[in-house]
């Protein structure tokens, strides 16, 4: 059963794979850049719901894995002269690593005080990236070499979003579903069936934050410059989580669903920064208050039969 | 290595510094005690409270401190509502819910601010902000005396309250066992509305304060609201007179912190204690029995 | 380590303490493979906080556990379930989301991650055959129904392949004809190579099942040894049906006799509502039709319920049959889903707790509810809502004339008290709102019979004085003896209603509440 549904999740993602790649021979530029946009939103919000939606872990933390991916990344490009794919591998083992000396502190007391702890991790990051020098201090540091052309780079933000659908689908569709679910719904009972929680939710996150820092990575490369404030901001983690309470916490195309919805409204909006901060705000309220599944839970409820991450 | 009195002169700063920070804490804490809810937009209120002090100097000419009760009101007023029709409808949904809620109106409200004052950074101009108070080669700001002053009478009111009046035992059992509160006639939902205008108050107070003794942006409320958290956890939760000791621990970490490593490290010194507190001692460094 | 000659599990002075309450006090068991060990007795004896000591939900506060010689007591519950101890919950708590099989998965794939998927699907398919879930395999766990679900805890702990077992309450709530399939169930996973331990109040499966049983009151092993033996002992059943003495006052000593006390009390008027003066015409608590439950699970059906001004009604019922709540119904903690709910002539269905409590309905609750963060006058203040100060003092007064030692301890925290104290402070604290209808909901749970006595000495006071009162009990025969009326509620209903001493001698009560009648 469930090994026919992860094979049927891989087919559609190598066949979409295999047509986005082709993307840059027939995509103006504009397109292209957000097209790589939506490849880096979309690694976010499918890390942040496999998190929150899956595992029940709030994060507001975010930003401090896109900005330790950028710094890693600029480090190793700028010091070492390293090939981009180990770029990245690094980049994804600094993530898991941040998470899990940071977990100790996360995972201490249940419910608020990890969410209030990534939002502090990200703070702390921040200031720390501002008042070091070695790392550029406020000014930030530029890429020294050119950065790859920009359908180079859309392919390796492509192959990352990739590579986290992937492991999105494994979570979903393999035996590994059922010990996530558990812990989620039910710590205690979990622990009495011997799954270990701590290690559940330390694998999540470890992942998550893997994922995240490559995406990080490859968005800085792109933009050719970091600086703490952009990296570390706090914008990265209201787009990611408006993404996925838009598209619909928990559901497998809810971040996809809400990534197409939040960057159409970017690009909509892209004169008036404030303005769009403010609507996604008073989105975010209206939908937690009456719908709380998102755009992919009112559709499925209009439409079909319900089809949830949480559900066979 | 510098003289005695620049450092007894940090250290006291520091301490006068951590009791209004203690002051912000606090109206954290005790929303975080009775609602379970960590209110992500405190910050975001510390500068309306710092706007509106702007403004009521500008338009009054009155200074907002000797006016601060009539502004404390009016900021719980704005509160009263965004209980009633954003939380209050919530409250059966887990606290995640509200969490969220709260994260969203503070970037409504940060980005309102942007586009209605300007990103540009302020401050509640008053000739006394600039003098300093000094005793022999100790060196304090006046207005640093004033807001601790100002900060600490409040937090021991709120203490008399919580600790000495009826609506404090209904606080304290509602915070406890909401259920069993209300089986007993306690109407929670009503003791919760008020209890987030207190909090935002005390945002709002904390902000006035700020607003004259510093500078301050709509983007400023993030580290008021980190800094907050670090004081919350660290004089543990419900503690009233812990959370002025934890401010004032933490005030005087910043300070210490920003004399030996530069300024740039006062902040960092809050967000580092948050998390070793979380590790080490997560229920609190002053936690004590009873509130 | 020889099997011989070291039990599979071995409990060794166990002790848990909840601020100034013992739950478990110096327990000792040592558990053989191939055993099947009952544990009785009554409500609050202790039973599932050693449980969960034994299966690492609890902590004990002293004492130490050893799995085939091995000191487990420190260890996390996920650690002994992967070690070989299974348990169950007393109140289900299937993952509700997870279909059946799934829920299986959970402990299959956490014990051996790797295990081949054929594999694991005949062994749960074998799992579901023994345990009668079959036909539910791919139904979420929401949808089960109680028995269904209680089976899905004792699949589920199978799933772990345990060596030792531990079935806690899995009996409880179930009807006659369910117990008897759960019975072929235990008997039916009943091993060789495990050990199990079963907790029951449903006497009938501890005899069908249980060689050895061992009896706990307030904590302390009372008795241990064959089943038999133990069933027919004389103070086995006065643990259970109510602590005897009270019987036999029922039937001899006239009602007024037993009402002694008041004598000495002048300010009880301060805490009992006046009569109202329509009080003759309208019943002060109506219940018609009343159903309830929580989220799909119906508890309550079809409850009619009339309580006049000055009555004591005794609510009686085993666990599990919705006795605390229809005490929540009536106190507004939830809202019935049908029905008409009154008071005094008022319709108060769907009103918030707050709002009834204003109606002059007290709940003296289940398991006290003593607020930690206030002291013992603050717990009593708390209640007495709208009142000046000087009215607060007089009602104080005369809590403290019904219970002396609250007034010694006011400035103490709350829960520092023991256990008897707080159950004098909860009820104290109900009557600060001077009420005119208390419920008092397991008032005598877990104490000693000296202390029960004080307590049901101030319930008769009460009553003297003209308190009206709901007594919702585990102990029969005390809440008999003051009762003018008894309702035993049997699966959500009331299944015998009358006076109490038609009720004393109605063997149905026996059987509702222990099963007997085979």
């Amino acid at each position: 059963m469930k090994q026919h549904r992860l094979i049927g999740d891989v087919g559609i993602l190598a066949g979409g794979f295999a047509l986005l790649w082709f993307a840059p021979s027939f995509a103006s530029d504009y397109a292209l850049q957000i097209s790589f946009r939506v490849m880096i939103y979309l690694t976010l919000a499918e890390s942040w719901n496999l998190l929150t939606g899956s595992v029940g872990l709030v994060s507001l933390g975010t930003a401090s894995f896109v900005g330790l991916g950028s710094y890693v990344a600029f480090g190793l490009a700028n010091h070492f002269g390293t090939p981009l794919p180990v770029i990245l591998m690094i980049c994804a083992l600094a993530g898991a690593l941040l998470a899990t000396v940071v977990s100790p502190a996360l995972f201490r007391l249940r419910g608020v005080y990890f969410t209030v702890g990534t939002l502090a991790l990200a703070a702390l990051l921040q200031l720390l990236m501002v008042n070091l020098p070695t790392f550029g201090g406020a000014s930030g540091i530029f890429l020294k070499h050119d950065p790859p052309p920009l359908p180079s780079l859309y392919h390796y933000a492509l192959s990352v979003a990739l590579v986290t659908a992937l492991a999105m689908a494994i979570c979903a569709r393999t035996r590994i579903s059922v010990i996530i679910r558990a812990v989620r719904d039910d710590e205690d009972a979990a622990a009495q069936m011997g799954v270990r929680p701590y290690r559940v939710k330390l694998g999540a996150f470890a992942l998550a934050s893997a994922l995240i820092a490559m995406a990080g990575a490859v968005q800085a490369i792109n933009l050719g410059a970091i600086e703490p404030y952009g990296t570390f901001g706090l914008q990265w983690t209201i787009d990611t989580l408006s993404m996925v309470i838009i598209g619909g916490i928990g559901w497998r195309l809810g971040p996809l669903a809400g990534v197409l919805f939040v960057v159409a409204l970017g690009e909509m909006l892209a004169n008036y920064p404030e303005a769009h901060i403010a609507i996604t705000g008073v989105i975010l309220i209206v939908l937690i208050r009456f719908a709380p599944s998102g755009i992919v839970g009112l559709l499925t409820r209009l439409f079909t039969r319900p089809r949830r991450l949480s559900s066979p | 290595m510098p003289d005695f009195g620049t450092v007894a002169s940090a250290i006291i700063s520091g301490l006068l510094l951590g009791g209004m920070m203690g002051l912000i804490a606090l109206g954290l804490s005790i929303v975080l005690g009775v609602m379970r809810l960590v209110n992500l937009a405190h910050g975001v209120f510390l500068v309306m409270g710092a706007y509106a002090g702007l403004y009521f100097l500008k338009y009054t000419g009155i200074d907002p401190l000797l006016a601060l009760p009539l502004l404390a009101l009016g900021i719980a007023a704005l509160a009263l509502p965004l209980y009633r029709y954003l939380l209050a409808p919530l409250a059966h949904r887990g606290p995640e819910a509200q969490l969220m809620t709260m994260f969203a109106v503070a970037i409504i409200l940060q980005n309102l601010f942007v586009f209605t004052f300007s990103a540009d950074t302020r401050s509640i101009e008053r000739s006394y902000a600039t003098l300093p108070l000094s005793l022999g080669t100790v060196t304090v700001p006046l207005i640093y005396v004033i807001g601790f002053a100002i900060a600490v009478a409040l937090i021991l009111a709120i203490h008399g309250l919580i600790a000495h009046t009826g609506f404090g035992r209904d606080l304290r059992a509602s915070a406890a066992d909401p259920a069993a509160a209300a089986t007993l006639g306690v109407n929670v939902q009503r003791v919760q509305m008020l209890t987030f205008a207190l909090g935002t108050a005390c945002a709002g107070v904390g902000g006035i304060l700020i607003g004259v003794a510093f500078q301050f942006s709509p983007s400023s409320g993030g580290a008021y609201l980190l800094n907050s958290l670090a004081i919350v956890v660290l004089g543990g939760l419900g503690n009233v007179l812990g959370t002025l000791a934890g401010g004032m621990i933490l005030g005087l970490l910043q300070s210490l912190g920003g004399l030996t490593l530069g300024d740039g490290y006062r902040d960092i010194v809050g967000m580092a204690l948050f998390l070793l507190v979380l590790v080490f001692r997560p229920e609190g460094f002053l936690a004590a029995r009873r509130a | 380590m020889n099997a011989a000659t070291v039990p599979l599990l071995e409990v060794t002075g166990l002790v848990k303490r909840y601020g100034g309450v013992v739950a478990i006090d110096h327990v000792d068991l040592q558990l053989w493979p191939g055993t099947i060990t009952g544990v009785i007795g009554p409500n609050g004896a202790g039973k599932s906080t050693l449980i969960g000591m034994i299966g690492g939900a609890v902590t004990p506060s002293a004492g130490v556990i050893r799995l085939a010689g091995r000191d487990i007591s420190r260890r996390p519950a996920s650690e002994r379930a992967r070690a070989g101890i299974g348990r169950t919950y007393q109140i289900p708590r299937p993952f509700l989301d997870m279909t059946v099989a799934e829920n299986l998965e959970v402990a299959q794939y956490s014990i051996a991650p790797f295990i081949g998927a054929g594999l694991a699907k005949t062994e749960r398919l074998n799992l579901l055959q023994l345990t009668g879930l079959l036909d539910v395999a791919e139904v979420p766990a929401r949808a089960l129904p109680l028995l269904k679900r209680k089976r899905l805890e004792v699949a589920r702990a199978l799933a772990l392949k345990p060596r030792v077992l531990l079935l806690d309450e899995v009996g409880a709530g179930l009807i006659d004809s369910e117990v008897t399939e759960l019975i072929a169930l235990i008997q039916a996973v009943a091993d060789p190579h495990v050990a199990i331990i079963i907790v029951e109040h449903v006497l009938r499966v501890v005899r069908a099942c249980c060689a050895r049983s061992m009896v706990l009151n307030f904590g302390k092993k009372l008795i241990e040894g064959p089943t038999a033996e133990i069933l027919a002992h004389d103070e086995v059943a006065s643990v259970y049906l109510g602590t005897g003495g009270a019987r036999q006052s029922v039937q001899a000593a006239p009602k007024d006799e037993a009402a002694a006390p008041q004598q000495g009390l002048n300010l009880l008027s301060w805490l009992i509502a006046p009569k109202p003066p329509e009080a003759a015409s309208r019943p002060l608590l109506e219940l018609q039709g009343i159903c309830a439950g929580y989220g799909q699970a119906r508890v309550l059906k079809d409850i009619n319920l009339q309580v006049q001004q000055g009555e004591a009604i005794a609510i009686l019922g085993a666990n599990g049959a919705g006795k605390t709540t229809l005490a929540r119904t009536i106190t507004g903690a939830i809202a019935p889903t049908a029905g008409v709910l009154r008071i005094a002539g008022d319709d108060a269905a769907g009103r918030a707790a707050h709002e009834i409590s204003g109606l002059g309905i007290a709940h003296c609750m289940e398991g006290r509810r003593i607020f930690p963060t206030l002291s013992v006058r603050e717990n009593l203040l708390v209640a007495a809502r709208q009142v000046d100060h000087a009215t607060a003092q007089q009602r104080l007064a005369a809590v403290y004339e019904l219970f002396p030692i609250l007034a010694e301890r006011a400035a103490q925290g709350g829960t520092s008290l023991s256990g008897g104290q707080q159950q004098m402070l909860a009820i104290g604290r109900a009557l600060m709102a001077r009420p005119r209808l208390v419920i008092f909901d397991e008032v005598s749970l877990g104490l000693a019979p000296i202390i029960m006595d004080r307590l049901y000495e101030a319930l008769a006071t009460l009553k003297a004085a003209g308190m009206t009162l709901i007594i919702i009990e585990q102990d029969v025969d005390r809440a008999l003896a003051l009762a003018d009326r008894v309702y035993v509620l049997e699966h959500g209903t009331f299944g015998l209603v009358g006076d109490p001493r038609d009720i004393a001698d109605d063997p149905r009560l026996r059987h509702i509440y222990i099963g007997t009648a085979d």
